[in-house]
């Protein structure tokens, strides 16, 4: 099959989030008033890490915790359309919906939280907890806004909602704006940085679950986001910003979207669990509401 | 002599002989009670025909029992689990008390299901259903821990729901004079309609009780967790599906007939939601394993209910797909957790930690079921799932989507609590001694564990029989419609293909375990989970770093309000109101023969001071 075009895909989306990751090192630092590392400060990081040798190991579930994370992260991109007319990237964009999606990308998490189960170290289990805590909260507004735009557009498939974009005209961000609101302020819980960064908590668990983790454990974990990254925000182009024709577009219209959960955590000191999940059963899931309510009515 | 008839008698023989086989041998008894379970499915599966009714004349009442493919594809349930659990209960039961009294009621338990099955006449159908009610209400006891709350409770609700039952069993005769369930569905859309409403509610509450619907859902969790694990895992899995049988059979095919349907539908679908939030949160609460599953098991019937309720064709598709995997994995699960206590002799995730090194095929086949109840691909339970999702999105069932999606996600909670409770965290020396359970045990577990995997990708297995039990229920052929061998489809024609996404998923993560273990697992070496970086300092032997204690507190905290009223409670203050009204009769009723006799005294003056006016 088009393994060729996989591994296209992946190596576009592995290097388009290590450089995300890598710009949102420098802008936090300019925001902060420090010079910041490098842009591709993440490359040499990951490069680092993975011509490290690891002299521990945890056991077996601690070994391929990293495996399963990357399995989610790499599915998930071979679902979500990268560019609407390319010969490229089709993969298995036509083999599974959006219902679909939202429960491969939690594979990863769940495999990697038995990972770090494993390790023993109780901030692991701690930041586990809180993760899928926060989950649940924001997962609420986000499948809210997706059941109301399926409902508007009598399709779950994401090639379908973005042939509906097409075919109207407009972007589902104008069609259906309440929608859009509420997508975008559950992916400030998908992302995790802070005021949601409950999971990694660096002053107080240490980095959560990735704590135990060393070498290519750590460089297969920090790719896995990389990726994970790139494809959300490809994810939200293609459903409310009507998808990209060229590498270009792409570029600028995730860029912009990324944007937004990094100048937000820029601003914003981090909540605790119960606080993080409360704010996202608040005004997200109010708007969540009346996108379904407009997605009824219209 | 029919060859239901021989089966019926194997069962019930075979459990009277195996209860006295106790008495000359142990091992004989453990023989003869296998075949009394493995041989009637055998030959229930090899050489019943469908569609051919046998008759039973006792007392001038002709008991009708027969098969078709619906109850067919419950039978597959009931005897495919059942046999798992007997070849586990085996490894279970070895060095118990009172293996014969258990093996009794576990034989007369699988028969009085499959006689459910196969009534086609409601006077049989009663008396299965009690049958049922008490094999299973004598194996919760068997532990003897707590009869009078829990056993009571257990039976009080099921004597409510077979009460109401029975009323409609008398309704029904009285109005059409027939006991054939058939003929019932057909007389239904004729009666009046305070009948139209009443007939199916007195049917829903017993049935509601069995499928642990809220409210009557509050003898489940005790039930479930004191009722020995071999039997809790038939129990949950396939005891509790009678409900949803009678829902199915009785209900959906009845209140179909006439408009107002629709109403008693809609109710009964936002029950199973309310159901499913509210087990799941319960579930993420309790910090015992039995308890957990208990109101997962609650949570997970609540989907069912959600399926069957909505009653389209892919609705019922996913309702009885979820069916057939909940009787897996939670079958599974109990297994599991009937292993870990018969090896560490507690299922307390507070005691016990850290036995993934000790148990790693109960591992594997726990995480194989977890996955599947949270319904994530590549396993069965995403199937489930996923049509569950698109028939409510497809039916215009907004907000209960949204519903059943919070539950869901909830669910990943339990979900990590089981495993972690049991398997990982710190591995402490009160546990070192613990070894893998025996092999009689660990076979069935991992073999439900692998037909999980093999239903993610190929699901058609199991749908077709559901079709086929649909398509006699009047419901439209849906094959390549909704589904195919490996490829499931929505009503607006979206499609997930399995197939293929299985084959990406194990080739990315053997790419990714060969690239870890390159160079990689043979020359690192294993550490403890002492050896980890607490803060930069190495923990000593003996600091405690277990964390199982307030698991999920943030996540309870932000749903504390949602928690703070219990049903049970409302339950426990009527008793309490009927426990003080007889005291008030008890007053009456003294049992003291003097006061009797002032009575009957009081009334004679009474009746002859009186006796113009009454007479």
């Amino acid at each position: 099959m088009n393994i060729l075009g996989a591994v296209v895909t992946f190596l576009l989306a592995f290097v388009v989030g290590m450089t995300y990751g890598g710009l949102n090192r420098k802008i936090t630092a300019r925001i902060q008033n420090r010079k910041g590392p490098p842009f591709y400060q993440n490359f040499i990081d990951a490069f680092k890490l993975a011509s490290k040798k690891s002299a521990i190991h945890h056991g077996a579930m601690h070994h391929l915790g990293p495996a399963f994370l990357m399995v989610s992260s790499v599915v998930t991109l071979m679902i979500v359309p990268v560019l609407t007319h390319s010969q490229w990237f089709p993969n298995l964009n036509f083999q599974g919906d959006l219902i679909f999606l939202l429960y491969i990308m939690t594979f990863g998490p769940l495999g990697m939280a038995l990972g770090a189960g494993q390790t023993g170290n109780p901030n692991s289990a701690i930041g586990v907890t809180r993760g899928l805590s926060q989950m649940v909260g924001f997962e609420i507004p986000w499948v809210m806004a997706l059941v109301a735009i399926m409902i508007q557009y009598h399709t779950t498939s994401i090639t379908g909602l973005m042939a509906a974009q097409a075919q109207s005209g407009t972007w589902l961000m104008f069609s259906s704006p309440f929608a859009f609101i509420a997508a975008i302020l559950a992916m400030l819980g998908m992302f995790g940085y802070s005021p949601f960064d409950v999971v990694i908590a660096p002053a107080e668990l240490a980095s959560g679950p990735a704590s135990e983790n060393g070498g290519k454990y750590l460089f297969t974990m920090m790719s896995s986001g990389s990726v994970f990254a790139f494809v959300k925000l490809t994810l939200y182009v293609d459903l409310f910003l009507g998808g990209a024709d060229n590498i270009i577009m792409l570029l600028i219209k995730t860029f912009a979207l990324y944007m937004i959960p990094v100048l937000y955590s820029n601003t914003s000191v981090r909540y605790r669990t119960e606080q993080s999940i409360r704010w996202f059963w608040g005004w997200p899931t109010f708007f969540g509401l009346l996108a379904i309510l407009q997605a009824v009515i219209f | 002599m029919e060859m239901i008839h021989i089966i019926f008698l194997i069962f019930f023989g075979g459990a009277i002989i195996t209860y006295f086989a106790g008495k000359v041998s142990k091992v004989l008894q453990d023989i003869l009670f296998l075949i009394s379970v493995l041989v009637p499915a055998y030959l229930f599966f090899a050489y019943v025909s469908m569609g051919k009714d046998v008759s039973l004349t006792l007392g001038g009442i002709s008991l009708i029992w027969g098969v078709n493919h619906f109850s067919w594809f419950f039978s597959l349930i009931v005897l495919g689990l059942g046999s798992m659990a007997a070849i586990y209960s085996l490894g279970f039961m070895k060095g118990k008390e009172r293996k014969g009294y258990f093996y009794f009621n576990f034989i007369l338990s699988i028969m009085s299901m499959m006689g459910i099955l196969l009534s086609q006449d409601l006077i049989s159908f009663f008396i299965f259903w009690e049958i049922m009610t008490w094999t299973s209400y004598l194996i919760t006891i068997y532990s003897g821990n707590d009869i009078q709350r829990i056993g009571i409770k257990y039976f009080v609700f099921s004597a409510i729901g077979a009460y109401a039952m029975l009323m409609a069993i008398v309704m029904v005769h009285h109005l059409s004079g027939t006991f054939l369930i058939g003929d019932m569905i057909k007389i239904y859309p004729h009666m009046s309609l305070s009948m139209q409403i009443w007939i199916p509610i007195l049917f829903l509450m017993a049935f509601g009780v069995k499928a642990a619907m809220m409210p009557l859902h509050v003898w489940a969790p005790d039930a479930y967790s004191n009722a020995p694990m071999a039997y809790t895992s038939v129990f949950s899995g396939a005891l509790s599906k009678m409900g949803i049988y009678g829902m199915v059979i009785i209900l959906v095919t009845m209140t179909n007939q006439i408009p107002q349907g629709t109403w008693f539908r809609e109710i009964l679908a936002w029950l199973g939601g309310i159901t499913a939030a509210l087990g799941t949160l319960w579930a993420i609460r309790q910090d015992d394993a039995k308890k957990l599953l208990a109101y997962s098991s609650v949570a997970q019937l609540g989907y069912i209910i959600t399926g069957i309720a909505i009653g389209t064709e892919l609705a019922m598709l996913a309702g009885l797909f979820l069916a057939v995997m909940h009787a897996l994995f939670k079958g599974t699960l109990f297994m599991v957790t009937g292993a870990v206590e018969k090896q560490t002799g507690t299922t307390n995730f507070n005691e016990v930690t850290g036995l993934i090194r000790k148990m790693p095929w109960t591992f594997l086949a726990a995480l194989l079921s977890i996955i599947a109840l949270a319904g994530i691909p590549p396993l069965g339970g995403f199937v489930g799932k996923w049509m569950l999702y698109e028939s409510l999105i497809t039916s215009n069932h907004y907000l209960l989507v949204i519903l059943v999606f919070f539950s869901s996600t909830a669910a990943f909670l339990y979900c990590y609590k089981f495993l972690f409770g049991f398997f990982l965290g710190q591995e402490e020396k009160e546990w070192s001694h613990v070894k893998e359970a025996p092999a009689v045990m660990v076979v069935p577990m991992v073999l439900m564990g692998l037909f999980m995997f093999v239903l993610g990708t190929f699901p058609g297995i199991v749908l077709k029989p559901i079709n086929n039990g649909l398509v006699d229920l009047g419901f439209v052929d849906s094959f390549k419609h909704l589904w195919n061998s490996s490829i499931i489809l929505n009503g607006w024609g979206n499609q997930v293909v399995l197939q293929p996404i299985l084959y990406y998923i194990i080739a990315v993560f053997v790419f990714f375990a060969i690239f870890l273990s390159w160079k990689g697992f043979r020359t690192t070496r294993y550490v403890t989970t002492k050896d980890i970086s607490s803060s930069g300092e190495v923990p000593a032997e003996d600091e405690n770093l277990t964390f199982s204690v307030g698991f999920m507190q943030p996540f309870l905290r932000a749903v504390a309000p949602a928690m703070r009223r219990q049903i049970d409670k409302y339950y426990t203050g009527i008793a309490e109101g009927l426990e003080s009204l007889f005291e008030f009769m008890r007053k009456v009723y003294t049992g003291n023969g003097q006061t009797y006799a002032i009575y009957v005294f009081i009334f004679v003056v009474v009746v002859l001071l009186f006796k113009n006016v009454l007479f």
